[in-house]
């Protein structure tokens, strides 16, 4: 039955009211290879988002346009519009360092810079300028371990190397890194694949209270992951948006047969 | 027949394959390591003994009158007296000479720059000013080859000794008179047609300024040249075709870029030759394509996720280059720059094409002052008749060698101090 | 057609394992079955030892349910399935349960028989006992059977049959009380009667439950607590 392959619109519920992000019509090209075909989506304000597929479905690179950290790969071409907040996040005329400031990402490798616990989380807030004090820099550098849960663990020794921690540290580290500079939306590529079953609960525990006041957009292998995390679930296969929807219904009775081929493990 | 039966047939076949192919490369290394110690042990057995000179010991009589001085802090009395002579006298008067003809023979004993010996000697001790002393004068470069030789099982090597000298060598041998001494003029003096008075000096200053040039001139350039090629230059054919002349560069012959510097810097700049200035210029032209590749592949072994998880949290280009990627590459652009500097201090094909080759007896005291380098020097040493310059070629290359060891010494102190793990 | 594709998995061990649920549910389905039609014609007949062997087949069953719900839990343990895996194993777990009670309810029946045995028959009923017993019997059979097939159609008809039953019960009862009236003195066998009608008409209730574990298998619909005319517009508008 997956030789039938249809695609047609995306089923379920791609678009919201009350979206942080939207997405229409986006196309992505590797020079003429086109990895992403038209995509409509929203994500939601304060919502976690997974987004899941096979290997080489384009739901990382979807995710890497959202804040043009494609940018850096010279034969990478996005169309479409991809907003933020109504903001065209494409715009030339916007400034991406801004953009990147407000759209943060945690990637699938932990890469702490090779720097002390202290500076790793300081970098974001110096180069923005957000503390003008010693005192006010410390402040934000607590307030993010504290956020990523890290803040017991190593306040004894803030000026270790951060590459001295365990793989679940360093990842929390690279979380707190990222919200120091308080985004709005964070974008996370597979963050749990390289890390033990206890690291990835404290990342995925860390993710519910984020998304508190912070909207997240993940891509994960992890089937179970995306479900135990997530509060809407997008699809993707072949670089189509296959299916989005709320993530229960998903997982219980997703609306597409690829969908449901590739959550319960059917694809031959 | 089971698996593992076939298996244990060829496992004794397969092991002393390994065997073989270690001993492989145990024997290369052997090779490698056997032929460092020939040389080695050739270069330093010729030359060890250019460290030391024969002197000898001659009594001379500071004779107010005869030199002519009252003062000793009188410049101009010190500067007319004929210390020549005083020396000369001397040596009539120790060998008993008579004879016009020994005479001759006699003052060749001693280097031609005694009687300088005896006016620095006397301007340190200004008390010896008419009282008769004893004194070590340097010896003549004959002298000191047969002196070094006497213990030789095949005999001294006379050279052109005439037999008189040999006698009156044999009487000083008896009183102790002749005796081995530190070679200072080695390191304070510049070259001499005179062994005993020829130095490293002059060369060894020429090159350090000559690499100070292109340390100055080729790291800040190469290091620039590479951060563009890697970080910011698009890729297209105009930068494939940068990317392909950079690597052919670094294979041009050096005495190409010789060719150049003459043509560009001494014939259209009009600037002098023998300047170690020019000399930089040059080795900078042939640095420069070794320092580019080596940083460019520093900076590509940076890890991208360390650039990604900078630019993530919102890094402009250049702080991202600035405070991530360049730390990081840093020790490996100082190794490729320290292994191309290494490299343009052994070089001498195209200094010789710029004049670097010339007869520099003063020491250059900067960049603008004519000088010669320390392979250069080698190079012309190695062609001198005399057999003490082939000991002092020797100890040149000693020198080189020990300016090369400080150097990748250097090298690995900075990369132990900057590399930082990730 | 099997539009579920529960054998498509990568892992064919995963294929087996479902296969392996589904026909131990099915065998089990198939005791039950027989124990309700033993347990009918035992009280319809006064087969005293139709009735006993009932009541023996009662332990095979709760050791049926029990290996059951091991082998859900093991699948759901193991295999963390989702989408229609998940919904296959619930539906199994739940279908389960239904069988289990149908088994209690026929054991009680059997126990009415062998009642009605000792005291000499009831004065009427039988035919009302008769009757629901084999409409019962059929929703079963047709409840399984879906399940076998995956088929809603199939499991829509049982959950109308339900209402048939239902009424039937109804009328059954009114008789039955009629039959008091006219002789207290057969209260106490009437009463009997009642019991082996009230678990057939549970039965009918845990048929039809297995049929709306099968609509919520197939179309993921939970249409439990609602009225047959909204299950079919859910149906149709899915």
């Amino acid at each position: 039955m997956t030789n039938e392959i249809v695609y047609d619109a995306t089923v379920g519920r791609p678009l919201l009211d009350d979206a942080k992000m939207s997405m229409r019509g986006v196309n992505v090209f590797y020079a003429d290879k086109q990895a992403i075909h038209s995509v409509d989506l929203d994500i939601g304000k304060n919502q976690v988002i997974a987004l899941i597929g096979p290997s080489g479905c384009g739901k990382s690179t979807f995710l890497r346009s959202l804040n043009r950290m494609n940018d850096t790969i010279d034969i990478c071409r996005v169309e479409g519009h991809l907003m933020l907040e109504g903001q065209d996040i494409y715009d030339p005329k916007l400034d991406v360092v801004p953009l990147r400031a407000r759209v943060g990402m945690v990637f699938q490798k932990p890469n702490p810079f090779p720097k002390s616990i202290y500076d790793n989380v300081a970098y974001g807030p110096r180069i923005h300028g957000l503390a003008s004090r010693r005192i006010d820099l410390d402040e934000i550098v607590e307030s993010s371990l504290q956020k990523a849960g890290l803040w017991n663990e190593v306040k004894d020794r803030l000026h270790a190397p951060g590459t001295g921690l365990s793989g679940g540290q360093q990842q929390r580290l690279c979380i707190a890194r990222t919200i120091a500079v308080s985004p709005e939306v964070i974008l996370m590529d597979e963050p749990c694949s390289a890390l033990d079953p206890i690291a990835t609960a404290k990342v995925e525990e860390l993710i519910a209270e984020l998304s508190q006041n912070i909207t997240i957009a993940i891509v994960t292998h992890s089937m179970q992951q995306a479900a135990r995390v997530s509060e809407r679930t997008a699809y993707f296969h072949m670089g189509h948006l296959v299916e989005v929807n709320d993530t229960e219904k998903v997982f219980t009775n997703p609306e597409h047969p690829l969908t449901e081929a590739y959550i319960t493990g059917r694809f031959g | 027949m089971k698996t593992i039966d076939l298996v244990n047939k060829n496992l004794a076949k397969r092991y002393r394959k390994e065997k073989l192919f270690r001993a492989y490369g145990l024997a290369s290394i052997g090779f490698g390591l056997l032929c460092l110690v020939l040389l080695f042990s050739d270069i330093i057995g010729k030359g060890y003994k250019a460290f030391v000179q024969t002197n000898i010991q001659i009594e001379v009589n500071f004779d107010a009158g005869y030199l002519g001085i009252t003062d000793t802090t009188n410049t101009e009395q010190m500067f007319a007296a004929n210390f020549e002579g005083l020396v000369k006298k001397s040596l009539r008067e120790m060998f008993l000479i008579k004879k016009r003809s020994d005479k001759r023979l006699a003052y060749s004993l001693v280097s031609t720059d005694s009687g300088y010996q005896l006016h620095d000697l006397l301007v340190a001790n200004p008390a010896w000013l008419g009282t008769t002393k004893k004194v070590w004068l340097l010896a003549d470069d004959d002298l000191d080859t047969y002196y070094k030789s006497v213990d030789n099982l095949n005999g001294a090597f006379t050279g052109r000794m005439q037999e008189q000298q040999l006698v009156w060598i044999k009487n000083l041998l008896d009183n102790d008179a002749l005796q081995l001494q530190f070679n200072m003029n080695f390191f304070n003096l510049g070259d001499s047609t005179e062994p005993e008075l020829a130095g490293i000096r002059a060369a060894l200053m020429g090159s350090l300024f000559t690499l100070m040039v292109t340390m100055v001139l080729s790291f800040p350039v190469g290091v620039a040249a590479a951060i563009y090629l890697e970080e910011y230059a698009p890729r297209n054919r105009f930068t494939d075709i940068i990317e392909v002349n950079i690597n052919n560069l670094a294979a041009v012959p050096s005495i190409i870029f010789g060719l150049l510097g003459a043509a560009i810097f001494l014939g259209f700049f009009g600037m002098h030759r023998s300047l170690p200035l020019v000399g930089g210029l040059v080795l900078t032209l042939m640095t420069l394509p070794t320092i580019i590749i080596t940083s460019r592949a520093a900076i590509k072994a940076v890890p991208p996720s360390i650039r990604e998880a900078a630019m993530s949290i919102g890094a402009s280009k250049m702080q991202v280059v600035l405070h991530h990627v360049l730390p990081l590459a840093m020790p490996g652009m100082l190794t490729g720059a320290i292994i191309g500097l290494a490299q343009a201090l052994g070089e001498t094909a195209p200094l010789l094409l710029i004049g670097m080759v010339a007869f520099i007896v003063d020491i250059p005291s900067g960049v603008t002052d004519p000088a010669t380098a320390l392979p250069v020097q080698i190079y012309l040493w190695s062609d001198r008749p005399e057999r003490s310059f082939a000991e002092l070629t020797s100890a040149a290359i000693m020198v080189l060698l020990g300016v090369l060891i400080v150097m990748n010494a250097l090298a690995v102190l900075l990369r132990k101090k900057l590399e930082r793990r990730w | 057609m099997d539009k579920l594709h529960l054998d498509q998995h990568i892992s064919k061990q995963f294929n087996a394992d479902l296969e392996e649920l589904k026909t131990q549910m099915l065998e089990m389905g198939g005791v039950v079955e027989q124990q309700i039609i033993d347990a009918v014609k035992a009280i319809e007949t006064a087969d005293g030892a139709l009735a006993d062997k009932v009541l023996r087949v009662e332990n095979d069953v709760d050791n049926r349910e029990m290996k059951l719900d091991e082998h859900c839990t093991l699948i759901l343990a193991r295999r963390q399935p989702a989408a229609s895996d998940l919904r296959m194993v619930l539906a199994v777990a739940k279908t389960n349960r239904d069988l289990e009670r149908m088994g209690d309810e026929a054991h009680k029946i059997a126990k009415m028989a062998i009642a009605l045995n000792e005291q000499g028959g009831a004065p009427g009923g039988y035919t009302e006992l008769r009757h629901i017993g084999s409409g019962v019997q059929k929703m079963v059979n047709m409840a399984l059977d879906a399940f076998a097939r995956y088929d809603v159609e199939a499991a829509l008809q049982v959950v109308q049959e339900d209402k048939n039953i239902d009424r039937e019960y109804e009328s059954a009862m009114r008789e039955m009380m009629t039959y008091m009236m006219e002789d207290p003195r057969s209260i106490k066998r009437v009463m009997n009667v009642i019991w082996a009608l009230r678990s057939l008409e549970r039965i009918g209730d845990h048929a039809r439950n297995v049929a709306e574990h099968i609509i919520y298998l197939v179309k993921g619909l939970d249409v439990r607590h609602v009225s047959v005319s909204e299950v079919e517009k859910q149906l149709n508008g899915s």
